[in-house]
């Protein structure tokens, strides 16, 4: 059902009218400002699903790429005076490259150890911010980091930021999308689940999961760039361990096998962190409950739900297929 | 030398600590993520009894530590077991411990507050002066405790009925259950045992540090590379990690930079993953296919 749904283009065209009309729609700035963050927030998961729920290299050291590449497209900016859009590219150049670095001892790990060394990293990252005062100016971050500027034109509005963000998120959904089905997103698939077997198929795995961490840092990086001149500073304290877990929240509530499930998990998390607000300290327990639960009852997280919404549907419009199971959910297995 | 000195103490905490992560992993398999927060909770929990509540400083320790084993055991219960009844990925137990280490950390922000709670030594705070070197009180304790502790640890693996299963269940998990031992009540020993050394280990160095909510997340992880260091599941090799750590950070911290001190220890880590991820004192294990 879903596959003959992709050549339709009526509920495709509702969605992007939609994506593009609600600026207009919600004049509310701060709920504007929200779905921004949620925006900037998915371009991080995306990567992460790509290197965890694709590779199934854990990582939970993302922070760490994503500050990275807010430090590096501010700095450049106030810096050398670098126009935006070349600061953002060598912020994820630079961003790649450090998941270049890190994926090269990460490779031969696995399990409890992957994790570790992937905060491990994420709090070095940290610490250098902290610590190389002279040029990251140490706790107390940068601030005053240049708005994005291109084409002649400035954006300094929640809506301006929301057309931006929506459209490099459009890209990088649609860059990932194109990875994860090709023959890159399956070798992915084959070293998660069973890299021993994909060697000796021939398949240069140690090749492939140093790339993963570099393409999922290259999102947590352009990510990272825009957040900077989002919020206009960049400070140690918005790239710490925490944020990591929030990240891999993310991305298990939403489903870590495919795409999409960056986006809810990015929205669903984040509206939930807003409409929880009034509970206060009790929000965060509410999270790590979310966490386990989604955990031991939904291991696919919500994007797993959809094989089962869309099995119950075809089920309910075509009673005559009772038997079939031609639905690509058996595992809850999407390969979007 | 007064940097080896200030790494001993450090390093029997990391020492307990990383005991408790290898007992977990070795007989249950799984990195328990809020092995950290066990810390934190004693820590707590000790201080509650012994300040607010007025019991000694021993009778403080020991029930917290009970009560440590019984969050242990319900830790076990309620998110282990359904996760090994579903089959989970193992990534999938690391981020329900990960749940586990938030839900405690933010109730034990609820319960106690966010001001750090000072709890005063025991034994004072004098400083002891043997030639050049100084020492507190309080480090001679923590040493002394630890090291009793990981005897009384050693007795209980080698001599004790309960002891003898765990180390059959680490050994062999199917091999184990096949003969008689029920492996869940294994499952259940560790994840006790390990929240009780936790909880001491929370204990001994609470009055160095304050007790906040948050001083389990940097115990933890420092436990773990200590685990990691010393061949994450070997007993011995957890106890030997934790002083090597212990010492190396004290020694690099004073000498090269304290703010560094902390990337100084994930540096180590990633270089013993990287080189000899068995650890440094175990057998390498090669991975059968």
């Amino acid at each position: 059902m879903l596959d003959r749904m992709r050549g339709l283009p009526w509920w495709k065209i509702a969605g992007l009218a939609l994506v593009l009309l609600l600026p207009l729609a919600v004049s509310n700035r701060y709920y504007l400002h929200v779905l921004n963050l949620v925006g900037i927030y998915s371009l991080v998961v995306i990567g992460l699903n790509l290197l965890s729920g694709y590779t199934g290299q854990v990582s939970m050291g993302q922070a760490g790429f994503f500050g990275v590449g807010a430090y590096v497209s501010a700095l450049l900016m106030m810096r050398l005076n670098v126009p935006f859009v070349v600061a953002v590219s060598a912020a994820t150049l630079v961003s790649a490259l450090c998941g270049v670095v890190i994926g090269i001892p990460a490779m031969r790990l696995s399990g409890p150890y992957l994790v570790m060394a992937t905060v491990g990293f994420g709090e070095i990252m940290r610490l250098i911010m902290v610590n190389w005062v002279p040029v990251t100016m140490g706790a107390a971050g940068l601030t005053g980091i240049p708005l994005p500027s291109f084409l002649g034109m400035q954006i300094s509005s929640e809506r301006g930021f929301y057309y931006l963000i929506c459209a490099v998120l459009y890209l990088a959904t649609l860059e990932a999308l194109r990875l994860s089905n090709s023959k890159v997103g399956r070798t992915f698939l084959a070293i998660r689940e069973d890299d021993l077997a994909a060697g000796a198929m021939g398949v240069p795995t140690d090749r492939y999961k140093v790339a993963a961490f570099a393409i999922s840092a290259a999102y947590a990086g352009i990510a990272g760039a825009l957040y900077g001149s989002f919020a206009g500073v960049a400070s140690p304290d918005n790239f710490t361990f925490d944020v990591s877990v929030l990240l891999l929240c993310m991305s298990v509530v939403g489903g870590n096998r495919t795409i999409y499930g960056a986006l809810v998990g990015a929205l669903a998390l984040t509206v939930f962190s807003e409409a929880l607000r009034f509970l206060q300290g009790y929000r965060l327990i509410v999270y790590g409950a979310i966490l386990l639960a989604t955990v031991i009852f939904m291991p696919q997280g919500l994007s797993g739900l959809a094989p089962a919404v869309a099995q119950v549907f075809r089920r309910m419009h075509f009673p005559g297929h009772k038997g079939q199971n031609g639905v690509a959910g058996d595992k809850g297995e999407t390969c979007r | 030398m007064q940097y080896l000195l200030n790494g001993l103490p450090i390093g029997a905490t990391y020492a307990l600590i990383a005991l408790g992560y290898s007992l977990i992993y070795a007989s249950a398999g799984v990195l328990n993520w809020a092995q950290g927060d066990m810390a934190m909770l004693g820590a707590y929990l000790a201080y509650t009894l012994n300040r607010i509540v007025g019991l000694g400083f021993l009778p403080s320790m020991l029930a917290a530590m009970a009560c440590a084993a019984l969050v242990g055991t319900l830790v076990e219960r309620g998110v282990l077991r359904p996760l090994r009844r579903r089959a989970s990925p193992s990534i999938n137990l690391i981020i329900a411990t990960l749940g586990v280490a938030i839900i405690a950390r933010n109730l034990a922000l609820i319960v106690w507050g966010p001001d750090p709670q000072l709890f005063p030594s025991p034994v004072g705070s004098r400083i002891v002066s043997v030639g050049s070197l100084n020492l507190l009180p309080q480090d001679l304790l923590i040493v002394g405790v630890a090291i009793f502790l990981m005897l009384l640890l050693q007795y209980f693996l080698r001599f004790t009925r309960e002891g003898k299963a765990l180390r059959a269940v680490a050994q062999d998990r199917m091999a184990a259950s096949l003969m008689g031992i029920v492996v869940e009540r294994s499952d259940s020993v560790a994840f006790a045992t390990s929240a009780a050394l936790g909880a001491a280990a929370g204990i001994l160095i609470a009055p160095l540090f304050f007790v906040t909510f948050n001083m389990g997340a940097v115990i933890g992880i420092k436990g773990f590379v200590a685990a990691v260091v010393g061949g994450l599941g070997n007993i011995p090799g957890a106890i030997a990690g934790g002083f090597v750590l212990g010492l190396t950070e004290a020694v690099a911290g004073g000498k090269i930079s304290s703010g560094y001190r902390d990337a100084i220890s994930f540096g180590v880590l990633i270089l013993v993953l990287w080189l000899r991820p068995s650890g440094l004192f175990s057998r390498v294990n090669r991975a059968k296919v």
